[in-house]
């Protein structure tokens, strides 16, 4: 383990009033689009293994090898190849992607167009969020840039014959876009509805072709792989969790903010020595990597942060995005599910009935335990209700219900006792049918429904 | 909310002038039909253009967008009203989206959406009498490291505290095109 300077942030200070947005005479000069140069020269099975070896794990959230995903894109070419840059970034705790593209947009450019090499893309979409409207900006200025430069283009990446073109393509607001088929879906001018698999985006992705869909930090790791070697990447982090990553650290802490460490380091560390400590109160639990993920407890703090501590000894479903909520003693765990329950019954494409119907009521039951009106069989019901709900019990298509399943879950048993104490068993409560009052409304919906869910 | 669906079998489309100009479908057809296999996947950009330049999307325009993009009106209105980003019926001049997440949450955006509603004497999802400010609250805005924080149309505002959230309201020019993100310090590219 060793991580000495920092890798993917290098060009971004910790000090805040000294970031700017490196562009590209900048970013040259520090040894940019090197690389890409030496790509050109290699063949994209080479480039395939370099990575493969260095054991890049997707930092979008599933953690599944970058290599191996390349390596299923068909070798011989029958049509075009498409990429599809996944800066859809819209899990609550999560704003690495944003830090990145604000500050060091080519060194996301770079990892595309090596990418796009080694797997034989002609098109990469880089699908960036509505809400970034000023990341989307500085994408454009910085691709302008690239393509003057002669990075992208079809004159060929530096006047060879692999000809790449790079365009933004802006989402319009779901979360749901961030799965990479409804990503595709989105692409494709329709509604962001994920697809059932298979077939697999790497034979059948964006207008049914073969697609590769990575998330923005996966690619920012590639420059650094190719420069330095697997072998270097894999002195950083755990054997099966190589690398450098970065954390985002939010709520009840002293420093907050995006910080770079390798992967494997506690969740102790991570409070008190990137984040600055507690704020407000000591430690209660945190969020592990998105909320999707769920919650990781009071006596957990010696989790480490990688892609299996945090699933086999923290009991959540993964380390996701490594964005952490972190919460102190005065918070309520009971209005911190609510929360996360409200956001995925607004988030649901609507596809799934235990999904759509399964969240919306879960969400109902939270907000009538938030009111002080909780019994003993809502906490039942909604135990039950989650083990009902995701890809894996096999219920629904894409695993948004799990991310609602497991941060149900985890909250409750790790805070049982808050949760029952608000359900009381002897509870002769009646429920009024609606319980409906201001603090629960929704925004309208565009269409201008109020329907409250 | 992306599955609710709405009658809209009372819905009378008046039309005017057009909503798409020439102008706006030559600036379509140049910057994007080369960029996708399919003309529908110009469809969120054109959305896009059309909700920059008046604010909301009319019926009117989703006909014409159907027309110039040789899809169903129907597919339009699927893909538009799925997208919680394009607004169907007017908003006011100013959007102040609140951030309601978890690490806004408990950093007390709260308080900022409840100092809106007093202070404008409107609901989340309303507009201000005047027209000026629509209020609605978003899901994750992915700032959370600088907790709580709301976006104004296209600007977000990070660190707010109900003090600075108003004078910010307070500091908006007449004309929303006017209102310019000011962090942006560099000259914005249009197209390649
Ligand atoms: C509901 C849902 C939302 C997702 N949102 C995102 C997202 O916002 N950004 C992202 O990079 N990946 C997101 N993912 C993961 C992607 O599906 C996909 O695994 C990832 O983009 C692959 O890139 P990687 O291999 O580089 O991580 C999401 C997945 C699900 C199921
Ligand atoms: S699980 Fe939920 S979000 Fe995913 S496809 Fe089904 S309904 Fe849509």
């Amino acid at each position: 383990m060793a991580f000495t300077e920092p890798v993917l942030t290098k060009r971004i200070p910790l000090d805040p009033s000294k970031r700017h947005a490196v562009w590209y005479d900048e970013y040259e000069a520090t040894g940019g689009y090197a690389q890409l140069r030496r790509a050109l020269e290699m063949t994209p099975a080479d480039i395939i293994k370099t990575v493969t070896d260095s054991g890049l794990r997707g930092r979008g959230g599933a953690g599944f090898s970058a290599g191996q995903k390349w390596s299923f894109i068909p070798k011989e070419k029958k049509g075009p190849h498409y990429m599809a840059v996944n800066a859809d970034e819209s899990e609550p705790g999560t704003f690495k992607d944003r830090y990145l593209i604000d500050y060091d947009p080519h060194l996301m450019l770079e990892g595309i167009a090596i990418s796009c090499i080694a797997t034989q893309c002609d098109i990469a979409y880089i699908f960036i969020r509505g809400e970034y409207h000023r990341e989307a900006k500085v994408l454009e200025k910085a691709l302008q840039e690239a393509y003057a430069k002669g990075v992208f283009g079809q004159n060929g990446t530096f006047g060879s014959k692999h000809k790449i073109e790079c365009y933004v393509h802006r989402g319009a607001g779901a979360y749901i876009c961030g799965e990479e088929t409804g990503l595709l879906e989105a692409l494709e001018g329709k509604r962001g509805w994920p697809r059932n698999k298979p077939p697999f985006p790497a034979i059948a992705g964006a207008f049914a072709k073969p697609t590769v869909i990575n998330n923005v930090e996966t690619l920012c790791c590639v420059p650094p792989i190719m420069e330095k070697g697997p072998q270097w990447f894999k002195s950083m982090g755990t054997p099966s969790s190589p690398g450098p990553k970065l954390f985002g650290m939010s709520g009840h802490v002293n420093k907050p903010g995006v910080y770079e460490d390798e992967l494997g380091i506690t969740l102790d560390y991570a409070i008190n020595k990137l984040a600055g400590g507690m704020k407000g109160g000591r430690y209660k639990g945190s969020i592990c990597g998105g909320i999707s993920m769920g919650v990781l407890g009071p006596n957990q703090l010696d989790i480490k942060l990688d892609f299996d501590d945090v699933r086999f000894r923290g009991g959540c479903l993964g380390l996701g995005t490594a964005g952490m909520i972190v919460m102190n003693e005065h918070t309520d765990m009971v209005r911190a599910l609510r929360n996360c329950v409200r956001f995925y019954s607004h988030e649901s494409c609507g596809q799934c009935t235990p999904c759509r119907e399964g969240s919306a009521w879960m969400r109902k039951i939270l907000d009538r335990i938030v009111d002080g009106l909780g019994r003993a069989r809502d906490l039942e019901m909604l135990m039950e209700l989650e083990k009902t709900m995701g890809i894996m019990p096999g219920t629904t298509i894409c695993g948004l219900a799990d991310g609602t399943a497991w941060a149900t879950r985890t909250f409750i048993n790790k805070y049982y006792e808050e949760f029952a104490a608000r359900c009381p068993e002897d509870s002769q409560r009646t429920v009024p049918l609606t319980v409906i009052k201001r603090g629960n409304a929704l925004p309208t919906t565009p269409m201008g429904s109020n329907t409250r869910v | 909310m992306a599955w609710i669906a709405e009658d809209r079998r009372q819905e009378q489309v008046t039309k005017g002038e057009p909503l798409l100009t020439e102008e706006m479908k030559s600036h379509l057809r140049e910057k994007y039909f080369p960029r996708y296999p399919t003309k529908r996947a110009v469809l969120l950009p054109a959305l896009h253009h059309v909700q920059h330049e008046y604010g909301w999307i009319p019926t009117q325009a989703l006909q014409e967008i159907a027309e110039f993009l040789e899809l169903a009106p129907a597919e339009v209105l699927d893909t538009a009203s799925f997208y919680e980003e394009y607004w169907l019926k007017p908003k006011g001049k100013y959007l102040v989206q609140v951030c309601r997440s978890l690490s806004c949450e408990i950093c007390d955006s709260r308080k900022l959406t409840d100092h809106v509603m007093k202070k404008y004497g409107i609901d989340v999802g309303e507009t201000s009498a005047d027209g000026r400010l629509t209020l609605v609250e978003l899901e994750c805005l992915g700032a959370c490291g600088t907790a709580p924080v709301a976006g104004i149309n296209d600007t977000l505002h990070e660190e707010l505290t109900v003090e600075k959230l108003q004078q910010i309201i307070d500091g908006l020019p007449e004309d929303p095109h006017d209102y310019k993100d000011p962090t942006i310090n560099f000259a914005e590219a249009n197209g390649h």
